[in-house]
């Protein structure tokens, strides 16, 4: 009752609801009405003043108490605390230099990280009320295919009442020519009421329509992408209309997608939308997307309103249902799965989920030691400062109040550092935004400083300063008063003292497992560097375009191909020349199934799995892939003579160990469960196989023993080739020399990739390079904390023991004897720490082994190493304090206390 | 005799019990009673009284006001509330008990009779 009373009187007076009582008039009174006494016993006026205050005590002090307790803390209050700890900062600089450091660095880290979960999953798609559109995602029996066929879109869209609008739309690659540029860039064709549903209205022109749908090949129109319109279309509103060449035909350009606008899916920013009345025409009539078997669609669907979730999947449940009895062939058991929209219809969710939140992990692991180690820091100065925090508080100030100041001391650094970690962050993501990753896939890689992610630095900060404020402010404020008058070590201290060792070890064994990765990732990447690849790179380059999307039929194509061979093996730069429609390492390699003719037909389950390449005569002699028997392709290898095979050493010892394959006859694709080389319809078809070339790398870093089936180009046209050549000067030139090439044949033709193979090879190698990185990044600052922690405790372990050390070595202890002392403490906490840490990565580093090109996850070398590296700098830690140890003068220490 | 300090949590009481004999009170009548009364032993700083007047007026037991001193100045002073009386019974009986158990500890002709 009391209390309340009390605590509504000071709630009014904060509020200055209650009248001010004046304390300064108080005050005043009492000094003179004390001095007129004193002068009235016989002093002189100012002997009298002098006494009078004297007798009242400090005035400053006690009207700061008056006020604190008076009011609830002010503005003034806080104001004061916060001078007071900036003094206490400037005291110790070094401790607020590293605080910052750390700090900064562990917040920036795990902000930019936060911003890519934040553009992955949670920024919604750039359409209207993004919340009401989903996924749709088909399931069936056999496994989760995310993708429809156009009837069957068109029938869930006419009968799923439960949406207001379903959309459909494809990507796939093009080839546009404007102002004398040809470029591979990406396109979605959408359904005509693609821009309706999503609501998204051109900043130019006019969105494509249902009407531009609604005939097959009838609507030549395309909708750009903002960023196409400002950099080959100059912004000029006079665009719309114009023609714009894309894969050899011309379309109108009618409107302008809106900023920011780029499409529904994250992973995939086109730079077109077609109707996809016009897929015939684009694709070139592949694949069929009339095909009730062909599942070519993703499909986006707008929740009516006031429907939930729930309500729309049972709803798709009965529309499937009826899909399944009236195809029961092509839709057998089908389901309809909603998902958030933006990542490949949810496929990729998890993928991303798990990476983002590997990272996430890592960094706020990172943060934390960095915590920790700021609040065993605290903690040590908590104990150093127990007597000044005894005299406050008998001089009456609340304990809440010190608590208030030390917290205050934490924020002003948690704050400092939140604001340079956000830079850094703004940093790490326009970084990220720049770079563009060797992906052929239009990325979305803009990571918005939004909102959200300011508010994650700012709930971080206070964080962390609660983190690794809070404990040892309550702990310094809990003084023993007793304890102290005594000045024997009291629980707490020993408490304390339990506590730093104990994060100690946890700082250890954190960096322990960061740098094992970090090893394990650099040790796979050095590999990579000296592996045999079954090919050579040094002055190797490639080429590639398509002459499917700019329309050759196959029979010109072939003339093409030829012509274009020639031309550039005419270059002067270019020792060797050749074509392939895949080249290593590519996840696009073409695999199939593959037998000898004789073993075939019993054992059809088991029959290996092999790259499939198509190749020019002179290509094995291009990439410096050694022909260990028989002969290379020649122009007689064509169509019209018999189907021939290059196959590499590992396939030929599979099918005949110890014989020689050449000769032999070889069954490729038609086989049960499994689908046949693209370029035949149907059936299998049998090689004789005329050459053995050396084992390579073809699909990854990680294939061992993969087995490689090459064919003759002549004899399985593809129009989708790379020209790999081989020059002695400058790789650069040659890249130009040959795109001239390419150029002389057709000014159209679109140029995909066209790079060094070094370059190439980088793209496979980019998530491991970007793992090392990141775990090379945290493992040293991991490191870099925990040393630093080390030698916190060690000298503070030093400095309390100096009086202990001291009658030791007055009884004769040997300078060893100290060593061993102070190294005995140090190296138990590093042997327990190294201990957990190595049963830790051992745990951990088996999640890593897809990235490890074959490097084992407990590689000795890795453990070895890391294992004395760390000890050593740990040790090092520990040999600053025991060096100042070993300078104890006895009598000093002695008489100190 | 010596000075001592204010023994801890007993200047509430001191005051609560001079306002309740003296009526109302400035805080230097408050301040100048308490060091007579306890015959100039207590080493009272005077300002010290003032946070303890802040607490007692925020709980309720006392009342300030302002008025004029005997010569003629403006003063703030205090007098005891129904509240502050019925808390100052309740502290005045507490420490009866625990002075009366310290002195039977300290009674002379005790020692080792037990």
């Amino acid at each position: 009752m009391t209390a309340l009373r009390a605590f509504v009187a000071r709630l009014l007076a904060t509020l200055g609801i209650e009248r001010v009582t004046d304390l300064d008039e108080e005050v005043r009174a009492h000094l003179e009405m004390q001095a007129q006494e004193l002068e009235r016993g016989g002093m002189t006026p100012e002997a009298a003043r002098t006494a009078a205050l004297k007798r009242f005590g400090a005035v400053e002090p006690m009207k700061n108490a008056y006020r604190d307790s008076r009011v609830f803390p002010s503005i003034e209050a806080i104001l004061r605390d916060i001078r007071y700890s900036a003094r206490m900062i400037r005291r110790g600089p070094g401790f607020a230099l590293m605080a910052l450091l750390t700090l900064a660095l562990g917040i920036g880290a795990t902000t930019a990280v936060f911003s890519l979960v934040n553009r992955a999953l949670l920024v919604p798609l750039p359409v209207e009320r993004p919340g009401e559109i989903v996924s749709l995602n088909r399931g069936s029996s056999h496994g989760g295919l995310n993708l429809f066929s156009y009837p069957n879109y068109i029938d869930l869209r006419d009968r799923a009442e439960v949406f207001s609008g379903l959309v459909a739309y494809r990507f796939t690659p093009i080839a546009a020519s404007a102002d004398g540029v040809n470029e591979r860039l990406w396109a979605y064709l959408v359904s005509g009421n693609y821009f309706d549903v999503l609501g998204v209205r051109p900043a130019v022109g006019r969105p494509i329509s249902e009407a531009d749908d609604a005939q097959r090949g009838a609507s030549p129109v395309a909708v750009v992408s903002f960023r196409y319109w400002q950099q080959r279309l100059g912004s000029d509103p006079g665009a719309i209309g114009r023609p714009l060449v894309v894969n050899g035909r011309t379309y109108t350009v009618i409107g302008v997608a809106p900023r920011g606008f780029f499409g529904t899916e994250i992973a995939s920013a086109p730079d077109f939308w077609f109707p996809l009345a016009m897929q015939p025409v684009i694709e070139n009539g592949s694949p069929k997307i009339d095909d009730r078997r062909a599942d070519t669609l993703w499909v986006l669907g707008r929740l009516a309103p006031g429907v939930g979730r729930a309500q729309a999947v049972a709803a798709l449940d009965g529309v499937a249902a009826g899909l399944s009895r009236e195809f029961p062939d092509v839709n057998e058991k089908m389901r309809v799965v909603l998902s958030p929209a933006g990542l490949f219809g949810g496929a990729m969710r998890g993928p991303v989920f798990g990476f983002a939140g590997l990272l996430l992990v890592i960094a706020g692991l990172v943060l934390l030691l960095a915590c920790v180690n700021l609040a065993n820091l605290l903690l040590a100065r908590a104990v150093d400062r127990r007597h000044e925090v005894a005299v406050r508080l008998s001089i009456g100030a609340g304990r809440i109040a010190l608590v208030r100041q030390l917290l205050i001391e934490s924020l002003m650094l948690s704050s400092a550092a939140g604001l340079a970690g956000l830079v850094l962050a703004w940093w790490l993501m326009r970084a990220a935004g720049a770079m563009r990753p060797p992906v052929d896939i239009p990325l979305v890689l803009d990571l918005p400083l939004d909102g959200r992610v300011l508010l994650f630095s700012v709930v971080l900060s206070l964080l962390t300063a609660v983190m690794f404020g809070l404990v040892p402010a309550l702990q310094a404020t809990k003084v023993d008063l007793a304890g102290v008058l005594k000045d024997s070590a009291s629980a707490t201290q020993r408490r304390s003292v339990a506590w730093r060792n104990g994060l100690i070890v946890v700082q250890v064994a954190v960096s322990l497992v960061l740098l094992t990765g970090a090893g394990l990732m650099w040790r796979a990447l050095e590999r990579t560097q000296t592996m045999a690849l079954g090919y050579s790179t040094k002055g190797a380059l490639e080429v590639s375009f398509n002459l499917r999307l700019q329309g050759y039929a196959p029979g010109v194509g072939r003339e093409m191909q030829r012509r274009l061979l020639d031309s550039i093996r005419a270059l002067p730069s270019i020792t060797d020349a050749a074509l392939a429609d895949v080249v290593p390492i590519d996840l696009h390699y073409s695999r199939t199934r593959v037998a000898a003719e004789e073993l075939a037909a019993e054992r059809e389950q088991r029959t290996p799995v092999a790259y499939v390449g198509r190749v020019t005569p002179g290509y094995f002699r291009t990439m410096g892939t050694r022909l260990e028997e028989g002969r290379d392709f020649t122009d007689a290898d064509d169509e019209g003579s018999p189907l021939v095979a290059i196959v590499n050493r590992s396939l030929a010892s599979r099918f005949w160990p110890g014989e020689s394959a050449l000769g032999r006859r070889l069954r490729l694709g038609g086989m049960a469960g499994f689908p046949i080389a693209s370029s035949y319809q149907g059936g299998s078809v049998v090689f004789q196989v005329v050459g053995i070339v050396e084992d390579g790398k073809y699909g990854g870093f990680s294939d061992e023993g993969a087995y490689a089936v090459f064919r003759p180009l002549a004899q399985a046209y593809s129009g989708s080739t790379s020209v790999v050549a081989r020059t002695g000067g400058d790789v650069g030139a040659a890249i130009a020399a040959v795109r001239g090439a390419v150029r002389e044949i057709d000014p159209n033709m679109p140029i995909g990739a066209a790079r060094s193979f070094d370059e190439r090879l980088s793209l496979p190698l980019l998530p491991a390079r970007v793992t090392a990185l990141a775990l090379a990044g945290f493992g040293a600052l991991a490191l870099v904390l925990s040393a630093i922690g080390l030698y916190g405790v060690m000298s503070y372990s030093v400095s309390s023991r100096t009086h202990e050390i001291g009658i030791r070595m007055t009884l004769g202890a040997q300078p060893g004897d100290v060593l061993r002392l102070i190294f005995g403490q140090g190296s138990r906490l590093i042997g327990i720490g190294v201990a957990a840490g190595v049963v830790l990565a051992v745990l951990v580093t088996r999640l890593m082994r897809a990235l490890l090109f074959g490097i084992s996850p407990t590689d000795p070398i890795t453990y070895v190493a890391v294992v004395v590296g760390l000890s050593a700098v740990a040790l090092f830690a520990c040999w600053i304090p025991a060096r100042r140890a070993l300078k104890t003068d006895p009598v000093e220490a002695l008489r100190v206390s | 005799m010596a000075q001592t300090d204010v023994p801890a949590g007993t200047l509430t009481l001191m005051v609560l019990r001079t306002l309740d004999q003296m009526g109302s009170l400035h805080g230097y009548g408050i301040a100048r009673r308490i060091e007579q009364v306890s015959g100039d032993r207590l080493q009272l700083n005077q300002g010290t009284i003032y946070p303890a007047l802040l607490q007692l007026e925020q709980n309720g037991w006392i009342k300030g006001s302002w008025g004029v001193s005997e010569n003629n100045r403006r003063a703030r002073y205090y007098a005891i509330t129904r509240a502050g009386k019925r808390r100052l019974a309740v502290e005045e009986d507490r420490w009866r008990v625990a002075s009366e158990t310290i002195l039977r500890f300290l009674a002379p002709g005790d020692r080792g009779a037990s």
